[in-house]
């Protein structure tokens, strides 16, 4: 596809997202206001700057990339907007700050290409592991941590004089930190981890010392939901960990043990912390616990299965029956309101984006640009598999965003971020 | 009136849906039809052209080859008195990069060996065709 294109396809989606605001204010009795207009703008200056930052600053990259992220940021705002304008507003904002943060690491890159970030690799890694820290901050300082919906993962800036505090979740940012971390350290290791040294059975184990990064990954997941109480950031790490270390060795050993690491963890969080106790209960039987914990799983069921084959129409809908629906349950609303046919399209656009990064990671010319293409990816794919399966009840709900989707000018910015990383990596495929 | 209205609207627009992520599968599509040769392992089959002088020329391979030699009509020309006019084919055969020798007068030689029939080359081996060396990447 050309770059020409890619800007058609930008234009299209952001005419997409336009146009589902129209339908929202024709359902509500009025005529198109400044809000279409005002989305379409949105829409085109945050995608259009980072197409011609591409054009400026990577022009072999990947162009499928954009056009994919753009139309699946206009499905998640047309839903957005229809729950909750004020919300939709932010978002808005959300989406220009975003855009720049992309072009920011196109421009930083420039000249240097992705290489340059294994040169700072334990600064990344310091860095992710402080953002991954940052919410344990004391409530008493004006920078602080803060609990929301049990999980402490937020930090709150208290700026005086100013009665809205500035509050963001570090965590986004760390993931992609630690991904670019764990490419370079790998990238490096791999040799020794992928060499045989005895077997068991079938399987050709690696050298006990070897094992090393596997118990780091699982700690460092586990040290998360415990202090975090948070599943879904959680169960993204340990498999974003053992995602990488497969694609470094191609051992399938990594992958088994890791499986076992995580069903034994999770039997142990079971037993041990309430609230992941009160998560799979209400897997498991939600209707019996309709007025309390399996409220919301109910509630997205409901959606679900009244949406149909082609949906109630947006708009038209009640998805603001669904607790978090403008966050994480942001699937159900758009299974209400555009039925199976506009889940379908979601995750047709997930599986393209998708696709797409192992295509980039597949044609990279180093190891260490396939790892972080590879990891990139599966941090997008993971979220989307986590709360799609937890909206879908295929597994119990851990609270995470859809990427590009989903209310949260955090988890937007860290996803334009690694867009722009694997953008940049497209781009010097065959330098 | 309005149910109408709105169910045609919703079924319009849920067709745009489809008609935007067709486009990008169909360009994906082109994408990988117009891909040159990738090997199984991943990498795409690149030759480096190093002459003595000059900037090394990468080409990445396409499926029925290219050849090399002296000659303005080859797929890739190379200024080098040593090379015959229609020197050596350089093609992919089940994700494998061959190199067959076209009958040159002074010869194909892989990683300095000199070789007449078609032969596997791997990433890493040289190739040298007259003075000029073409690198499998």
């Amino acid at each position: 596809m050309s770059r020409a294109a890619e800007g058609g396809l930008i234009l299209a989606a952001a005419i997409l997202a336009a146009m589902g605001v129209a339908i929202v204010e024709f359902t509500r009795g009025s005529w198109l206001d400044a809000q279409v207009a005002v989305t379409l703008i949105s829409f085109v200056v945050s995608f259009g700057s980072i197409h011609l930052a591409v054009r400026r600053w990577a022009p072999n990259a990947s162009s499928l990339l954009l056009p994919t992220t753009a139309f699946l940021a206009a499905l998640g705002f047309v839903e957005i907007y229809r729950l909750d304008g004020h919300l939709a507003a932010i978002q808005r904002w959300s989406f220009v700050i975003a855009a720049a943060g992309a072009v920011g690491v196109l421009w930083l890159l420039r000249n240097t290409g992705v290489g340059v970030l294994r040169r700072y690799r334990y600064v990344l890694l310091a860095a992710g592991v402080f953002f991954l820290m940052l919410p344990l901050l004391p409530e008493s300082w004006p920078i602080h941590g803060a609990v929301v919906n049990g999980s402490r993962l937020w930090v709150r800036v208290e700026i005086p004089g100013v009665v809205r505090a500035l509050s963001f979740q570090p965590g986004e940012i760390a993931k992609v930190l630690i991904t670019v971390f764990l490419a370079s350290y790998l990238a490096e290791r791999s040799e020794a981890m992928s060499t045989v040294d005895r077997t068991i059975g079938r399987f050709k184990v690696p050298e006990p010392r070897h094992l090393g990064p596997v118990v780091i990954a699982a700690g460092l997941a586990f040290v998360v939901l415990i202090y975090q109480k948070d599943l879904g950031a959680s169960l993204l790490l340990f498999g974003l960990f053992i995602g990488m270390l497969y694609i470094a060795t191609g051992r399938s050993f990594y992958v088994f043990t890791g499986g076992a690491i995580a069903t034994l963890a999770g039997v142990a969080a079971y037993n041990s912390f309430a609230h992941v106790q009160r998560r799979i209960d209400a897997w498991l039987d939600p209707f019996g616990q309709f007025a309390d914990a399996g409220y919301q799983s109910v509630q997205a069921l409901f959606a679900l299965g009244s949406g149909s084959l082609t949906g109630s129409g947006i708009g038209l809908g009640r998805p603001d029956l669904i607790p978090a629906a403008e966050t994480d349950f942001i699937f159900a609303a758009v299974a209400e309101e555009m039925g199976l046919a506009g889940s379908l399209a979601v995750i047709a656009g997930f599986a393209l984006l998708v696709a797409a990064g192992f295509g980039i990671a597949i044609r990279s010319r180093d190891l260490f640009r396939k790892l972080l293409a590879g990891g990139l990816t599966i941090v997008i794919a993971l979220q989307a598999i986590i709360i799609l399966a937890g909206v879908l009840r295929m597994m119990p709900i851990t609270g995470i965003t859809l990427p590009f989707m989903s209310y949260g000018g955090s988890s937007l910015l860290a996803n334009a971020v690694i867009i722009a990383l694997l953008l940049r990596v497209s781009d010097e495929e065959h330098a | 009136m309005p149910a109408l209205f709105f169910n045609i609207i919703k079924l319009l627009y849920l067709a745009m849906l489809f008609l935007f992520l067709w486009q990008v599968a169909r360009a994906i599509r082109s994408h990988i039809g117009s891909n040159p040769g990738t090997r199984s392992d991943g990498f795409a089959a690149e030759v480096v052209v190093l002459t003595g002088g000059g900037n090394p020329e990468r080409i990445r391979l396409r499926p029925q080859g290219h050849v090399f030699g002296r000659s303005d009509e080859a797929d890739i020309p190379i200024d080098d008195p040593y090379a015959s006019e229609f020197h050596v084919r350089v093609g992919l055969q089940d994700d494998k990069v061959i190199v067959h020798d076209l009958g040159s007068t002074n010869g194909t030689y892989i990683n300095g060996r000199r070789v007449t029939n078609p032969t596997t080359v791997v990433r890493g081996d040289t190739v040298q065709v007259g003075k000029t060396i073409l690198e499998v990447r």
